[in-house]
């Protein structure tokens, strides 16, 4: 056997290889060279010498309150996510899975669809209807019966995350629809039925019964919603026009990309931008983390 | 216990309520989008909600006979095909601007209209009728042929469909390879390893690396190359697929590989004749999800692509819209050409997908 094994190494490596190489040249060195790339001070300008310059990148970041706004857009994407699209798609799920409605596979096929569509796409689209001019506009008119009324949300910094966030909600609140159903199809009917037998009532199936059983489910998707948000880039980037609108709904993706590649007279803004880029990664892991923690005190 | 009657009603009908407003929220505006992009300028600007109609009732449609001016852009080979033309402009769509033209071959026209005037006005109904035919669906299409023509859609779409479907074939390719190594052949803890590596790429994004990606791909002369961008995404599809195929494959009993070997089959073989065609389910869903997430991905070619020959639909549809804002009618069609392939897949593979979906965010 042992010396099967070996004349079999080759062979493995040979399956292995393709994938293996393209993985390492593609994902890891860049995820080790963005690491190098911010505690640098490489300049493209200057033919590209490095020299070790610390955390001068995550410092002048820490104090550049651009940062600090898209930042706190961000986060607010994330509690949009979180809050706004796994509730709906649980409720909308919850619907479909107690046989509420006749026609489920239509409702779950349109509800879904959003979510395989281009975002740049769904951007532009949200944009247009979001017009000054728009169907949303109009749509106000209509129904207020005041011709000068308009939809102007999207023009002051204050509002202007009110339409992306149901814009982001429109999109992904399938998505969790479908996880949940899955899972949610997985629970013994036994279950449910023996609640009622005990004289449980509907919504104390729901809190006592489902939601608990559940809690693994919520927890992945919870994990998915601050992943997904905090790196996404295309939705904000085309709802938005070019300038201060796009200004206003800054988050640090967005940030990232105009450090690294449209501000020309920042000479260290490759630096710059992989010191965004590895911050976001981190956020990222340290709000995973805290709600797998939060899921763990609450299951006791 | 069952619920009383009442009970029962209130919560179907909370039920259907939620549902259908759900439903119609995410419907209207892709139904809006759909059948406005059959309208003109002026139509979406006089009714946003009117259905279309200047352009699809097109048959006594009036026209305006102008003289070859340079802003005048023709359709076919002025070198090749000297014949004498007509030239005619809408006189109800975006008149005077020059965009809704045509060029009518004047040896097919009769004697009287061949000798019309610019600034004389003529109707469709005057000519002949395969020529009636064919300004019939030019106008039908006319916010489509313009979309295509003027934002170079139809060159981005055969880029998007190449990046699609080559990445795809070598994800699923790479990852049937490695799958089977993993699972089949006896190198458990060597398998557990690679299997790790790759698994944690399944955290990071194309967004997260794409600086490093762009620096490292100009050192190697590969930014604005479709290698460039191929590469890229056979990666970032690898650690889904990889980790799929390894699920799947692993339920495939081992005797089935034994035997095959014991009758001289090498290893290569027993991949491509007995592995593959029993894991086609599993390598349709891959291959959706992986193209259909290519196709609609949007940074990586914005970065990476800077001349037409490699941008990709999605980064074309988007400088677009951006050059052309005041033509709504353009954009969406130029939103329904990106849209409609996805969204045949999808009502297609609905099913698999949704189940892929699944499979994906719960092992992730």
């Amino acid at each position: 056997m042992k010396k099967r094994d070996i004349m079999a190494l080759p062979a493995f490596f040979a399956l292995v290889g393709p994938a293996l190489i393209i993985y390492l040249f593609i994902i890891a060195y860049p995820i080790v060279y963005s690491v190098a790339l911010s505690f640098s001070d490489f300049n493209p300008n200057r033919g590209g010498s490095w020299n070790f310059v610390g955390l001068l990148q995550y410092k002048t970041m820490f104090s550049d309150p651009n940062f600090w706004h898209a930042l706190k857009n961000n986060l607010i994407v994330v509690a949009v996510s979180v809050f706004g699209q796994i509730p709906i798609g649980f409720v909308l799920a919850y619907i479909l899975y107690r046989k509420l409605v006749k026609a489920a596979n239509f409702f779950q096929t349109a509800v879904f669809l959003p979510h395989f569509l281009s975002t740049i796409v769904i951007g532009i689209l949200w944009r247009r209807m979001f017009e000054a001019d728009g169907p949303i506009s109009r749509l106000m008119q209509i129904t207020s019966g005041d011709p000068s009324a308009q939809f102007d949300l999207m023009l002051y910094s204050d509002t202007v995350m009110y339409p992306i966030a149901f814009a982001l909600i429109w999109i992904y609140t399938g998505l969790y629809m479908i996880i949940f159903l899955a899972n949610l199809q997985k629970i013994n009917d036994n279950l449910i039925e023996a609640a009622k037998i005990d004289g449980a009532s509907e919504p104390q199936v729901f809190f006592k019964v489902i939601v608990p059983m559940l809690s693994g489910t919520i927890l992945v998707s919870v994990i998915l919603a601050i992943a997904g948000s905090l790196r996404g880039f295309d939705l904000i980037f085309s709802i938005t026009t070019q300038g201060l609108q796009r200004t206003n709904a800054m988050v640090l993706p967005i940030f990232m990309y105009q450090t690294a590649f449209q501000n020309y007279s920042n000479e260290m803004r490759f630096a710059y931008g992989a010191a965004i880029s590895n911050v976001i990664v981190l956020i990222s892991l340290i709000l995973i983390a805290i709600s797998k923690l939060m899921s763990r005190k609450t299951d006791v | 216990m069952k619920m009383d009657a009442p009970k029962r009603i209130a919560g179907k009908t909370i039920a259907y309520v939620v549902l259908i407003s759900w439903t119609l929220i995410t419907v209207l505006p892709l139904l809006w989008m759909g059948y406005s992009s059959f309208k003109s300028n002026e139509e979406l600007i006089t009714n946003i909600y009117a259905p279309p109609k200047a352009l699809l009732d097109n048959k006594n449609d009036e026209y305006v006979v102008i003289k070859p001016q340079l802003n005048v852009t023709p359709d076919y080979d002025i070198e090749k095909d000297p014949r004498e033309r007509l030239i005619i402009e809408s006189a109800t769509i975006s008149p005077e601007r020059r965009l809704m033209v045509h060029f009518l071959l004047k040896e097919d026209l009769s004697a009287e209209l061949q000798n019309v005037q610019p600034g004389d006005h003529i109707y469709v109904s005057q000519l002949p009728k395969d020529m009636q035919r064919e300004i019939h669906w030019k106008t039908v299409f006319f916010n489509y042929r313009s979309a295509i023509s003027r934002g170079g859609l139809g060159r981005k779409f055969i880029n998007s469909l190449i990046y699609s479907i080559t990445s795809t074939f070598l994800v699923n390719l790479f990852a049937l390879m490695a799958a089977f190594a993993m699972s089949k052949m006896q190198f458990k803890k060597l398998a557990m390893i690679v299997g790790g590596v790759i698994g944690l790429g399944y955290l990071i994004s194309i967004n997260s690396l794409i600086i490093p990606l762009f620096l490292l791909l100009t050192k190697v002369g590969l930014t604005d190359t479709h290698i460039g961008i191929i590469l890229v995404y056979t990666a970032f599809g690898l650690p889904l697929a990889v980790m799929l195929d390894t699920q799947f494959i692993s339920g495939i009993p081992y005797s089935l590989v034994e035997s095959a070997r014991i009758d001289g089959a090498g290893t290569f073989k027993i991949l491509m004749a007995i592995i593959t065609p029993m894991a086609t389910p599993v390598i349709v869903t891959v291959s959706i999800l992986t193209a259909l997430g290519i196709w609609n991905e949007f940074l990586l070619v914005l970065v990476l692509a800077s001349s037409e020959a490699t941008k990709s639909l999605p980064v074309g549809v988007f400088s677009f819209s951006s050059l052309t804002s005041t033509q709504l009618g353009w954009q969406l069609a130029a939103l329904v050409v990106a849209t409609l392939p996805v969204m045949i897949v999808y009502f297609i593979f609905q099913k698999r997908l949704a189940e892929g979906v699944v499979g994906g965010a719960i092992k992730g």
